[in-house]
């Protein structure tokens, strides 16, 4: 090492010294952290490994986003099935009720005398001993369900936000088709199939986006010139197919969505029917149980069948590819549907765990089989952001409104549930502050509820100072944004004006040794014409140079 | 993992600050060459895998720069690996290495010449290895000219490390696809 900074002048000496330590330091680090991911990661890890070595990072990002998916639910069964199923088999009923196989597509029937469904909760305190440890299910029931949510928020809000930092890009300077070589090799890719498929990828994109060869009139059938459409051209077309189809998608989800959450909040909760609450709770479990169904036959009938019709019936289909953007909306509905559930049936994120355990083994097997790697670039940061996005925006705020007029405004039903008889579900925390406020030691929990969380004039004050923080940010960015472009346009025009400034130096000193004396005034070549942005200074090629620079070399010779 | 012997002495831990669970990657390194990798690493014995050995592992053997990667993150400069760098390596290629830490060792791949700048003939070798040589050597040289053309900024011919790490801000992907499981 030392060898090596010996050899080098002093200013890359220094520059290498300068980064030394960083790399050294952060080196140190990450082998220390990365020690430790080793074998947090290991559900699945080999699994991954093998899909990304076959097909990329773009298909990968899809199981990642399913295994992320798959620990909000696990998370969620768990802290459910601890605080509220568990207290409730103590104090359980018995079930009179038969079981037959057909409740497993219902729902009904025999499920809804189980803890499946919010129906069956006692609103009980219930305690083991006489003058023991009491559990009050009412508020165990609430709060599980509101912290589980605010914990999911935060996580989806962190993690969006960390990946909009790292991706983010904006899209005028994502310019420049021939530097994304160097980028966009995946180092990921370690089979050699996918491996040269890669490399053909590339080499056909190079040879289409250079015009002008004789290639282009090489396409010509009997005899008459085919216009072939440039790569260039299928791929924005490619793009804006996307944009279309993930538009159309959300639309129609978020309707249905929609619609069912209106139907429901609506209609069933004012039907003065027994148990409304379970009969939403059979209702999402029987849509979750069908996307289940239609999420494994679109696997066979797209992938599978699509194969198959692809390699024997009509060859020119050939083999299909992973449709990602299709499968990940299918996962953000799910998802949604969950969410919408836990109320309802604290039970429902099992169900979805172990529905994403199938779809994940399934959708593997059948990329295997069925589809080759993708041929067109999928930016997969960006779409990993965007789906982020989706999951965090409509997903997830929508969820959180549909349980914010369950929880405010909808009376509970009088027979069943733990909140039979309030006037509304978050009745129970009000009766509960009511209690607490006998108690001297707990005055503060009263004083919080009071001033801060029913307070309108809080949240009032509070979203004022987000705004005006949003506002001071913004204009931090606009004011970055401008800098970057004034110091872009500075290192152009000093790299420019040092090299002109060489380059006449050489020249009148030619010019000066064989004629005897400084010429001014001679045209300039000059090297490429620099185009980063519109806005940017242009230098034209052979422009007359500016008298400022002439009368300083002038001065110089 | 209660009986095994120590591999690294305390100070080594210190130095290397890493705990046990480093053991993975370590076997990954020892399984390449068991007879020449010793189970104890206390005495810092001086143990270098030639190139053959780390290019035939499965997560580089048919990657097209497995040469070059070698040959940056070794000390000798000609792909021989030691611990040390193997861990190192997989460390820079793991999904927490930083965007700029990453950008480095990048364009330190991508200089064959070792020369600290992309000149026109480390980025033919670079386009050649990126499509298995299916290119004529006109269309190679458009494409490197091309290159040059858009990502030179201070307009020397060549990519200094500024005008790549310029590059891969436009490039988001850069952090997913510069990235090796392992």
């Amino acid at each position: 090492l030392v060898e090596n900074l010996a050899s080098m002048s002093t200013r890359e000496r220094i520059k290498a010294i300068q980064k030394m330590p960083e790399t050294m330091k952060k080196k140190r680090e990450i082998r220390n952290s990365l020690s430790e991911h080793f074998h947090q990661l290991w559900l699945w890890h080999k699994t991954l490994k093998i899909i990304g070595g076959e097909f990329g990072t773009s298909v990968l990002s899809y199981f990642i986003f399913l295994k992320w998916l798959l620990s909000f639910n696990i998370f969620s069964f768990l802290i459910n099935f601890s605080f509220i199923t568990v207290p409730q088999f103590i104090a359980a009923e018995p079930n009179n009720l038969s079981f037959t196989g057909l409740e497993l597509l219902t729902g009904a029937g025999y499920f809804q005398q189980t803890v499946l469904y919010y129906g069956f909760y006692t609103n009980a305190t219930i305690s083991k001993t006489e003058n023991g440890a009491s559990y009050n299910m009412q508020l165990a029931y609430i709060f599980t369900v509101g912290i589980y949510f605010v914990i999911c928020l935060l996580i989806l809000l962190f993690s969006m936000a960390k990946s909009f930092c790292r991706n983010f890009i904006n899209p005028q300077t994502y310019s420049g088709n021939a530097s994304k070589l160097l980028c966009t090799w995946d180092f990921n890719v370690t089979n050699e199939k996918a491996v040269k498929l890669k490399q053909k990828n590339l080499s056909t994109q190079v040879k289409v986006q250079n015009p002008g060869d004789a290639k282009r009139c090489s396409n010509m059938t009997n005899g008459h010139p085919t216009i072939v459409p440039s790569r260039e051209l299928t791929q924005q077309l490619s793009v804006q197919l996307l944009v279309l189809f993930l538009c159309r998608n959300i639309i129609l989800k978020i309707s249905i969505i929609g619609i069912l959450c209106y139907y429901w909040l609506d209609i069933v909760a004012e039907s003065k029917s027994q148990c409304w609450e379970t009969l939403i709770g059979q209702d999402i479990y029987r849509l979750i149980l069908v996307d289940f169904i239609f999420c494994l036959l679109g696997s066979f009938f797209g992938e599978f069948l699509r194969r198959i019709i692809g390699t024997t019936v009509c060859v020119s289909l050939g083999v299909p590819e992973f449709d990602i953007a299709r499968n990940v909306l299918d996962l953000i509905y799910a998802q949604t549907l969950t969410w919408i559930g836990i109320l309802f049936s604290p039970l429902l994120p099992g169900i979805q765990m172990i529905s994403f355990f199938i779809v994940f083994y399934t959708k593997k097997v059948s990329l295997m089989k069925n589809c080759q790697p993708p041929r067109q670039v999928w930016r997969a940061a960006q779409m990993t952001t965007f789906f982020m996005f989706l999951l965090f925006f409509p997903s997830l705020i929508g969820v959180l409104s549909v349980i914010a007029v369950t929880v405010w405004r909808l009376k509970p039903s009088e027979e069943c549930g733990p909140f039979r008889g309030l006037s509304s579900m978050f009745a129970a925390v009000s009766e509960w502050i009511k209690i607490l406020e006998n108690y001297t030691g707990s005055k503060w929990v009263v004083w919080i509820y009071n001033n801060l969380i029913t307070s309108e004039l809080f949240f009032f004050i509070l979203s004022i100072i987000f705004l005006i923080i949003t506002y001071l940010y913004w204009q931090i960015i606009e004011g970055r944004k401008t800098m970057v472009k004034l110091l872009r346009n500075q290192i152009v025009n000093v790299s420019s004006s040092f090299s002109f400034i060489l380059f006449k130096i050489q020249d009148v000193h030619q010019k000066a040794e064989t004629v005897g004396f400084a010429v001014p005034g001679r045209k300039v070549t000059w090297r490429g014409s620099r185009n980063h942005d519109e806005k940017t200074h242009h230098l034209k090629e052979s422009s007359m140079p500016p008298y400022s620079y002439v009368s300083l070399c002038l001065y110089i010779t | 993992m209660g009986n095994k012997q120590t591999i690294f002495t305390p100070e080594q831990l210190d130095a290397y600050q890493v705990q046990n669970k480093l053991n993975g990657l370590f076997y990954r390194y020892r399984d390449l060459a068991p007879q020449l990798v010793p189970l104890d690493y206390t005495d810092k014995p001086d143990v270098t895998l030639p190139y053959e050995l780390i290019g035939s592992m499965p997560e580089l053997k048919d990657n097209p720069f497995r040469q070059r990667i070698a040959e940056v993150f070794s000390e000798d400069g000609d792909g021989n690996m030691t611990l040390d760098d193997f861990l190192d390596m997989f460390s820079v290629l793991s999904e927490m290495a930083p965007r700029d830490l990453k950008a480095y060792y990048a364009f330190k791949i991508y200089d064959f010449n070792n020369d600290d700048y992309i000149c026109k003939s480390d980025l033919e070798k670079t386009v050649n290895k990126l499509t298995r040589n299916e290119l004529t050597p006109e269309e190679v040289r458009l494409v490197c000219e091309k290159v040059i053309y858009e990502a030179d900024l201070d307009n020397d011919g060549k990519l200094s490390l500024e005008d790549f790490q310029h590059m891969i801000i436009r490039a988001p992907d850069f952090l997913s696809t510069f990235h090796i499981r392992i």
